[in-house]
């Protein structure tokens, strides 16, 4: 009886532990840094199919970015997203935009909402949602926009070369200074290395699903 | 003479927070070194440093924890202090009308710095740059805590408890 009880709880620990540690939001200490290899996906698009970095055999990179419908933020970079997109997909690093938000915490982040959204802007790249949440807290994205730039390298699989914002002022793209993405992409299509590889940015958090 | 001269100015600038604290509702739009100044506070106070904005959703909830945590340790060494990040375009749109409908009580800035990549490290590396964030310190006594998400009416109690002087 007692053989039996003591794996029993021993593994019920493990579970809890399990548990407890899949609640905790992504910190900033998770997830990726430069120079990590980000992993693939594969996540539903607003067209209804599914989208993985594998499925472009042309590009070079990809301008991953955590986004979403609701966060004023998100609004305001949209059309600078789609710019961005339009620049630098013909030179290899096109856009994938993923929707980190809990539809429970924030329902207008809903894949429906998404569509229409999608719709309205009519996004040039994809804009997929991550339901459960695996891919944002992989990368440990914390805030939506929240940018990681990865390259595509001989083996296949992807180097993170830039994580951070889009550039120095959201509220204003007319008093834009610093392009801090484009800077990185630059360098990135040049050849060479990033010089500014991380960036910050005051951003909403991301609506975690609650336990 | 140039110290003299600084601490003139903060008592100045305290002075002057405290009894615009009081009329309320007041909004002091601020540059990073002033937020750094507060930061550096020398007092034995704890301060409650809560960053948030008008557009986010999280930090409106966890507002009301603020505020009842600023009355309920008004006569104490205890500072909540709320700073805005929103736009300082938005000020009169958006933010005051906002802190007028909430009768907000608490010390209230608005940081006025659009480019996050040059100051969020310098107050706080740990700091992604997601709102809500709220920060605890008394430098007298050396504390120092860090939040980066929404925080529960329980857990801001018990974090004031456990460092107010």
């Amino acid at each position: 009886m007692k053989n039996t009880r003591i794996p029993f709880l021993y593994m019920a620990c493990l579970l809890l532990v399990g548990v407890l540690m899949a609640a905790i939001p992504a910190a900033d200490n998770t997830g990726y840094q430069v120079g990590d290899t980000a992993r693939d996906f594969k996540l539903k698009n607003v067209d209804g199919k599914m989208v993985s970095m594998a499925d472009y055999k042309d590009a070079k990179g990809f301008i991953v970015t955590f986004t979403c419908n609701t966060c004023p933020y998100s609004v305001a970079y949209e059309d600078r997203l789609i710019e961005l997109h339009n620049k630098y997909a013909p030179q290899g690093y096109p856009i994938i935009a993923i929707n980190p938000n809990d539809v429970k915490v924030s329902p207008k982040d809903s894949y429906k909402d998404m569509q229409v959204r999608a719709k309205e802007k009519n996004f040039p790249f994809p804009y997929v949602y991550d339901e459960t949440q695996e891919i944002t807290k992989a990368y440990g994205a914390t805030r939506t926009p929240h940018l990681y730039v990865v390259q595509k390298q001989k083996d296949g699989s992807f180097k993170v070369a830039y994580i951070g914002t889009i550039d120095d002022n959201s509220r204003e793209p007319e008093k834009v200074q610093k392009k801090y993405a484009e800077a990185a992409l630059d360098e990135l299509v040049a050849g060479k290395a990033v010089s500014q590889p991380t960036t910050k940015a005051i951003g909403c958090t991301i609506k975690w699903r609650e336990a | 003479m140039t110290v003299y001269l600084k601490q003139l100015t903060l008592l100045l600038t305290l002075g002057l927070l405290t009894s615009t604290a009081t009329l309320a509702q007041e909004v002091t739009t601020i540059k990073f070194d002033q937020l750094q100044e507060l930061r550096q506070s020398p007092h034995d106070t704890l301060y409650v440093v809560n960053f948030w904005a008008t557009w986010c959703k999280p930090c409106i909830k966890e507002m009301p924890y603020f505020e009842a945590a600023h009355t309920k340790y008004k006569d104490q060494p205890v500072r909540v202090i709320l700073v805005s990040m929103d736009a300082v375009q938005d000020m009169e749109k958006r933010v005051l009308p906002f802190v007028q409908k909430r009768k907000l009580q608490s010390r209230l800035y608005l940081l006025d710095e659009p480019d996050g990549n040059t100051w969020i490290d310098r107050i706080e590396p740990k700091w992604s740059g997601a709102i809500p964030a709220t920060m605890f310190f008394n430098n007298k006594r050396g504390q120092y805590e860090f939040i980066e998400r929404e925080i529960s009416e329980k857990e801001l109690h018990e974090l004031i408890n456990k460092y107010k002087p």
